[in-house]
């Protein structure tokens, strides 16, 4: 990196050891309106805790906002900020900028503090991600992007958003009798592009808050490394999602196992598959059928077996096709998209 | 001046969401056929709807134009004259979504009007779960396993038309049977549907709820602040940190117990509560780690205890626990209370296992939605065959 760039101290957060030495503090506790199982708000926790009480966070709009704020009541222990939609890349931008001018100017103490701005991936992979790429080219700025996505408008009741994975009924897709499949996109690569296109940005990641462990010395280390980074969470939801809340747990782990959510993180240029998605690709664990992940939930009832193949062979090819598999769509041959009638 | 007709349906957000429209919906349909004029809608409040966490519809009839009118120029009616509660646990009470506290399922009530329930408990169960009210009330209960479904799939195992049944019995001013099994064949085009609901308007019963019966407790509230002392911008104050536990015997401090929000406590959203067994607990960490409400609180000893002013429900805590039996999920209709499980063990633990013995022997299944594809189709016949035996 050049030498121009003055990157302030970050906090030093080293990765917990085990679940048996993390701390007990919540800075982010009970009360918010959030449906029974939601993982987001399990999401929003695990950040608090791995983030510490030094740390401001900025909340775009969505469920994390509206749950967790509305009414003149809050869960937040530590200091948060709503900020608009598409907003929270800018949001996480100017206020790592405030705090450096502002510690620069003597008007605050020099410490270093976390910023961490979230999204949902409504306000992230749909709307905010032209400034969350801005953010990520600017170097000299400590602050994270974290991404949660629970695969559509969730707050609003279900729409489809670009992270809606094929298929699946949303309120913009419902099936009908002579359309079956009404969502005909996949799933924005959201991790894959921030790491691909973003030379600058030291560190992105992807997590799934069912293995609770990794996905907060995750954000620990992208709090840590220095510049902007960002963080891409799979949050099952069991009201979008449609199934039994005390799944939510399961639910991210077979999204992983089927190899539909690859966990890996990308640190200075260098690719790491982590976690169960690592011992996949090194053939240690087999990978689930993704049949066993969608025909638990209720989005995915109006499935055929033609529907669930097609969407196995589109995981198969992520996993078999692709250069970089499970991150970078990129394949040497293109082969004819055949999906059912 | 006509008369004006109020219902209201407290449901389970998204998971009765379907059926509390089909039902609020039906009412208004039924109610035409009569030649009466009238509106469905969802409170405003309520919306976005969060998995389980109260909501209400309201379907406003009346004999005339001007009084509907009159009538429906409000963001909820002040009086209504049946509430249906479609889930036996919302007689807890109803803390919705929209900052209200926890309100009694019985407030709207008039005078003489009846609360519908659907349960599988006896009319002693549910008195003792609502708040006592300062004028009697009616309770018909329509037997049956509590219908929840999600989203996308919709459970169709008649609770719907049952209800509307029992409604043509206790308010036979709004509609007739006739008229309701009209509007069945209607929509749904389904003898059987109609059948059900000709039977739940023959079996319906009601029972008068006294005054002096019911929960004595008054339902939590806060005080709103007033705007002169509302922060610039909108800042609200955050949540202290938290502090240690103390150990009811010993007076040992240690652990962690969370503050949490004042405003909104959530429990009213269980319908399941996690009971705990402290003997057998590994303290692996996994339900404190894994609650996404912060429920548990963490005791001098490092054991976690369920906080029930807190918990809303979900039931992670028992899928992730490893041990068998260590975190079990009941029935909310089992319990009078929010009190502390862990302090119960520490002040007499034969006395707790006997206890847990019996609220874990006690727990008929409650099912919260999608699991698996098929799932509806197998419980239908069963539920439908509960219902038939009433």
């Amino acid at each position: 990196m050049s030498t121009y760039i003055q990157i302030d101290p970050t906090q030093k957060l080293d990765p917990f050891k085990a679940v048996k030495k993390l701390p007990l503090e919540e800075y982010f506790t009970s009360g918010h309106r959030t449906c029974q199982g939601c993982e987001s708000a399990l999401v929003m926790k695990m950040m608090a805790k791995a983030a510490g009480p030094r740390t401001i966070v900025l909340g775009s709009t969505g469920c994390m906002y509206v749950a967790n704020t509305t009414y003149y009541s809050t869960s937040w222990v530590l200091p948060w900020m709503h900020t608009q939609l598409g907003s929270s890349g800018s949001a996480a931008l100017g206020t790592a900028a405030a705090l450096k001018a502002l510690m620069r100017k003597g008007k605050m103490k020099k410490e270093p503090i976390n910023v961490i701005a979230f999204c949902g991936d409504g306000g992230g992979a749909d709307m905010g991600v032209g400034a969350i790429s801005a953010t990520l080219t600017h170097p000299d700025y400590n602050c994270l992007i974290l991404m949660y996505d629970n695969e559509s408008y969730a707050n609003t009741d279900i729409q489809l958003s670009g992270s809606t994975p094929w298929g699946a009924n949303t309120t913009f897709s419902t099936p009908g009798k002579v359309k079956r499949i009404m969502h005909r996109r996949w799933k924005k690569n959201m991790a894959g592009m921030m790491a691909a296109g973003h030379p600058t940005c030291r560190y992105v990641a992807t997590v799934c808050m069912s293995y609770a462990l990794a996905g907060m010395n995750a954000m620990r280390k992208a709090l840590s490394i220095g510049g902007p980074t960002f963080i891409h969470s799979l949050d099952p939801c069991p009201k979008g999602w449609d199934y039994d809340p005390y799944l939510s747990h399961e639910m991210g782990e077979l999204a992983v196992n089927t190899g539909v959510w690859p966990l890996y993180e990308v640190e200075d240029g260098v690719l790491r598959l982590t976690g169960r998605t690592q011992q996949i690709a090194a053939g240690k664990i087999k990978r689930q059928p993704v049949r066993d992940y969608l025909l638990k939930q209720g989005r995915f009832a109006h499935f055929t077996n033609d529907d669930i193949d097609y969407f196995q062979s589109k995981v198969d090819e992520m996993w078999g096709k692709w250069l970089v598999p499970g991150v970078i769509p990129f394949q040497r041959e293109v082969e004819a998209d055949n999906p059912p009638a | 001046m006509g008369r004006l007709f109020a219902i209201e349906i407290i449901y389970r957000g998204i998971f009765q969401k379907t059926l509390a429209t089909r039902l609020s919906r039906s009412i208004v349909l039924a109610a035409h056929q009569e030649g009466k004029m009238g509106i469905s809608f969802g409170r405003y409040g309520d919306s976005p709807e969060r998995n389980g966490i109260p909501a209400k519809n309201f379907a406003i009839v009346a004999t005339d134009e001007q009084t509907l009118q009159e009538g429906m120029a409000k963001y909820e009616p002040k009086q209504v004259d049946v509430t249906i509660a479609v889930d036996d646990t919302l007689c807890k009470g109803v803390e919705s979504w929209a900052w209200y506290g926890l309100q009694p399922v019985n407030r709207l009530l008039k005078p003489g009007g009846t609360l519908i329930v659907t349960s599988r408990e006896g009319p002693d169960a549910i008195i003792a779960m609502a708040h006592r009210k300062e004028t009697p009330y009616n309770l018909a209960i329509v037997k049956g396993t509590v219908s929840f479904s999600g989203l996308w799939v919709y459970k169709d195992d008649h609770t719907d038309v049952r209800i509307l049944g029992a409604i043509a019995k206790v308010l036979p001013d709004l509609f007739s049977l006739t008229s309701v099994q009209k509007v069945i064949m209607d929509q749904w085009k389904d003898a059987i549907k109609a059948e059900s609901a000709a039977r739940a308007y023959e079996r319906i019963g009601t029972t008068t709820v006294r005054t002096d019966q019911g929960n004595p407790e008054v339902p939590y509230k806060f005080d709103f602040p007033k705007w002169h002392e509302m922060g610039e911008g909108i800042a609200i104050p955050s949540i202290p940190a938290g502090r240690n536990m103390e150990d009811p015997v010993s007076h040992v401090h240690g652990g962690f117990q969370p503050d949490r929000n004042p405003t909104f406590k959530k429990f009213s959203t269980r319908t399941m509560r996690p009971v705990v067994n402290f003997d057998t607990c590994i303290k692996c960490t996994l339900c404190w780690l894994h609650c996404p409400d912060s429920c548990f609180d963490v005791t001098p000893e490092g054991l976690y205890d369920a906080n029930m002013q807190a918990c809303c429900g979900c039931g992670v805590c028992e899928a992730v626990c490893p041990v068998k039996e260590c975190v079990t999920m009941v029935n909310e209709t089992e319990f009078g209370d929010n009190a502390s499980q862990w302090e119960a063990w520490r002040n007499d633990k034969e006395g707790y296992q006997a206890w847990l013995a019996k609220k874990i022997e006690s727990h008929p299944e409650r099912s919260h939605g999608f699991r698996y594809r098929g799932q509806y189709e197998e419980q239908v016949p069963e539920m439908l065959e509960i219902a038939r035996k009433g």
